[in-house]
């Protein structure tokens, strides 16, 4: 190595602190590749920092590979760094939540995964008290009977009515329930036979069998893409006996596809990695714990206000909007149909679960539901099994 | 370029005023020969800081907007069909015997931007500016990470071209989509931010100079204070450009709420927008 000029690490090594910088990265949850950390060395050459501000930048710019990345970086940076003199012995009492603090990097993978948010361990909802389905699989020992004959019973009984072993079983049915997938044409082309296009290059090289002589065209058509399924529950008080069914139905989105899921109540949660979880009992006590406000009040033109405005915003053009909720809503009316009309503009579809449509003589008279109603393509009940049916249908024929 | 200083110093010259986070990246990509990755909200001049590059360095610009279907026979090479085929009709014409090596030769290849960046006889290699990659799909990024590895580009029928040295490569991308972490792993990374309010007024009297001082003060605090609202298209500096020039060209020497109403459209992108700025004028204490 050459002899570096700079005043910062002149005596250091350069793959040891790189080294050990990534690990630290690594350890508070950012992923660090072995060739960032290459970069980041072969950086320390070319350009030795000279201060604390430029040894910053240069390993920023090697190894952070995602702005959600960077707040992780900047913590661990300026604990390693810029807070170099910090109380080793007090670092376990210090409270892990707390992000801004530079002193929790010392805390160490099993306190960061113990992050704790209100309502933690209890179960997401809270209606019959009978054994905990949670350590039993669904389907597991105590359930002799083949799922199709034991749902058969469900099929038209209200969520409110179900318990939570019958939830589990809708949950497993549901899984399953899910095969085919909306999609979009694309603007990318694939040859077929029945395309509309003639492409010249694949006729070329099939006319070299031909002595070069052309005999047969060969035609492409555009190919379909899976179109994105943006979900929204509503979690509020209202909504909570439907609660964990439209959470089964958001998980076999989030895993049959690529859907993006949120619950809401006061605030908007996302709530898409912790769905995919292999276990339906899992994703949903881990969607619980995401969510600290349910069973709250309801500010549905406010969380849809920051789904526009959050990154996933974007993730709404072209998708198929799914919203449950019962339209019971502390905003302003005005505000809701400014935020639905928004959706509505950048969604392919846009499609409302209401559970209480299915009762007798309903009409949409609160009037966040009548203000609603007009950006919506389709309004389904979806309170029983059979119904979920035909939601899933409407979403994937959408 | 001799360090991070000098680059900036360079783009300075060029009225791009990069801080010391972009002229880091920027010299480091050079230095390292890697491609940089640049990503921040619309209007942050990912776009513009490429563009420069290429002046500061007096090297040609090569741009390659990306869109959904975009192809390797619009990005990197295609085969002359037409010529081609009249090769084909020619040789049977000459009654000669035609190989396939005769019609897949350089003759018959064109070059799209990625390819003629690899085959660049320039002295200094070119900028290549891959732009908006996001709105790009998923294959077209695989298709990408051959040239951004080892600068270089594969075609079947010929063989592998190498760059003579490495273009100087930059992607940008808005974050409409989550790019794959195989090509983020052969990029430097930067993440460009909207700079602060001290740093707007700089970049505004810089870009146009023919505006009054005050005027750029108070609109710079006004385009902050917007940023702060719930506005659907937070205006970026590149708005802020636009509207600043909008009221110079009217005259105006001081931000006065007729002017605003008058400029709206350089800075208010839907009609909610428009009328919140509208609202936010009224409320805004100018001077």
């Amino acid at each position: 190595m050459a002899p570096s000029a700079s005043a910062v690490l002149s005596p250091v090594d350069r793959a040891a602190l790189a080294a050990a910088l990534g690990d630290r990265l690594r350890r508070r949850g950012m992923p660090v590749t072995l060739t960032s950390l290459a970069t980041f060395t072969r950086a320390l050459e070319a350009a030795p920092p000279d201060d604390v501000e430029s040894l910053y930048w240069t390993a920023r710019v090697t190894l952070a590979g995602r702005a959600d990345d960077l707040a992780i970086f900047d913590a661990v940076f300026d604990a390693v760094f810029r807070d170099a003199a910090m109380p080793v012995e007090g670092r376990r009492q210090r409270p892990p939540v707390d992000t801004g603090s530079p002193a929790d990097v010392w805390a160490g993978l099993d306190a960061a995964s113990g992050v704790d948010l209100p309502g933690q361990g209890l179960p997401w909802h809270t209606l019959p008290p009978v054994v905990s389905c949670d350590d039993d699989p669904p389907g597991g020992t105590a359930v002799p009977e083949r799922l199709p004959s034991a749902l058969a019973a469900l099929a038209t009984t209200p969520f409110e009515e179900l318990d939570e072993a019958d939830l589990a079983r809708l949950g497993a049915w549901l899984e399953g329930a899910l095969v085919r997938w909306p999609t979009r044409p694309t603007r990318r082309r694939r040859v077929h036979p029945h395309g509309e296009r003639i492409a010249l290059r694949e006729t070329i090289a099939r006319s070299r069998r031909t002595g070069w002589e052309t005999m047969a065209l060969t035609r492409t058509r555009a190919t379909r893409q899976a179109r994105p399924v943006v979900m929204l529950a509503d979690v509020s008080q209202s909504m909570q006996p439907y609660a964990t069914a439209y959470l089964h139905l958001m998980r076999a989105f989030a895993r049959g596809g690529s859907a993006e899921t949120f619950v809401f109540s006061t605030e908007l949660t996302r709530v898409t990695l912790a769905l995919r979880h292999r276990s339906a009992a899992e994703a949903v006590a881990g969607a619980t714990r995401l969510a600290p406000d349910r069973y709250g009040g309801t500010h549905l033109a406010a969380s849809l206000q920051a789904l526009l405005r959050s990154r996933h915003g974007n993730t709404l053009r072209g998708s198929i909007v799914v919203i449950a909720s019962d339209g019971w809503d502390a905003d302003e009316p005005e505000a809701l149909a400014a935020a639905m009309r928004r959706v509505h503009r950048r969604a392919h579809r846009v499609i409302w679960l209401n559970p209480r449509a299915a009762a007798p003589g309903f009409a949409p008279l609160v009037g966040s539901m009548a203000a609603a109603l007009p950006y919506c393509d389709d309004f389904l009940p979806g309170d029983t099994l059979q119904r979920l049916r035909q939601v899933i249908d409407a979403i994937v024929d959408a | 370029m001799r360090d991070a200083a000098d680059v900036r110093r360079r783009l300075d010259d060029h009225d791009y005023l990069a801080d010391i986070g972009l002229s880091t990246a920027l010299y480091l990509s050079l230095e390292l020969g890697l491609p940089l990755l640049l990503e921040g909200e619309p209007g942050v001049g990912k776009t513009a800081a490429a563009k420069v590059l290429a002046q500061a360095l007096d090297v040609p610009l090569i741009r390659l907007q990306c869109y959904e279907g975009l192809t390797a026979a619009e990005a990197l090479y295609d085969w002359n069909h037409q010529r081609q085929l009249m090769a084909i009709r020619l040789s049977e014409a000459r009654h000669e015997k035609l190989a396939e090596a005769d019609l897949f030769s350089e003759e018959y290849l064109q070059e799209r931007p990625i390819l003629r960046c690899v085959r660049y006889a320039g002295p200094h290699p070119p900028v290549l500016l891959i732009d908006e990659i996001d709105r790009a799909d998923d294959q077209f990024e695989a298709l990408l990470l051959e040239f951004l590895g080892e600068s270089s580009v594969t075609v079947p029928e010929l063989g592998t071209f190498h760059a003579a040295s490495p273009p100087v490569v930059v992607l940008t991308s808005n974050r409409s989509r989550d790019l794959h972490d195989a090509l983020r792993r052969r990029c430097l990374y930067h993440w460009i931010d909207y700079p602060s309010p001290e740093r707007v007024v700089e970049i505004l009297r810089r870009t146009v100079p023919s505006a009054h001082v005050s005027l750029i003060a108070s609109a710079a605090r006004f385009v902050g204070h917007l940023r702060t609202l719930e506005v659907e298209k937070a205006p970026g500096i590149s708005e802020a450009i636009n509207w600043v020039a909008a009221l110079s060209v009217l005259g105006a020497t001081e931000l006065v709420r007729e002017d605003v109403l008058a400029t709206l459209g350089a800075l208010a992108k839907t009609p909610d927008d428009r009328d919140l700025v509208a609202a936010a004028v009224s409320d805004h204490a100018f001077g």
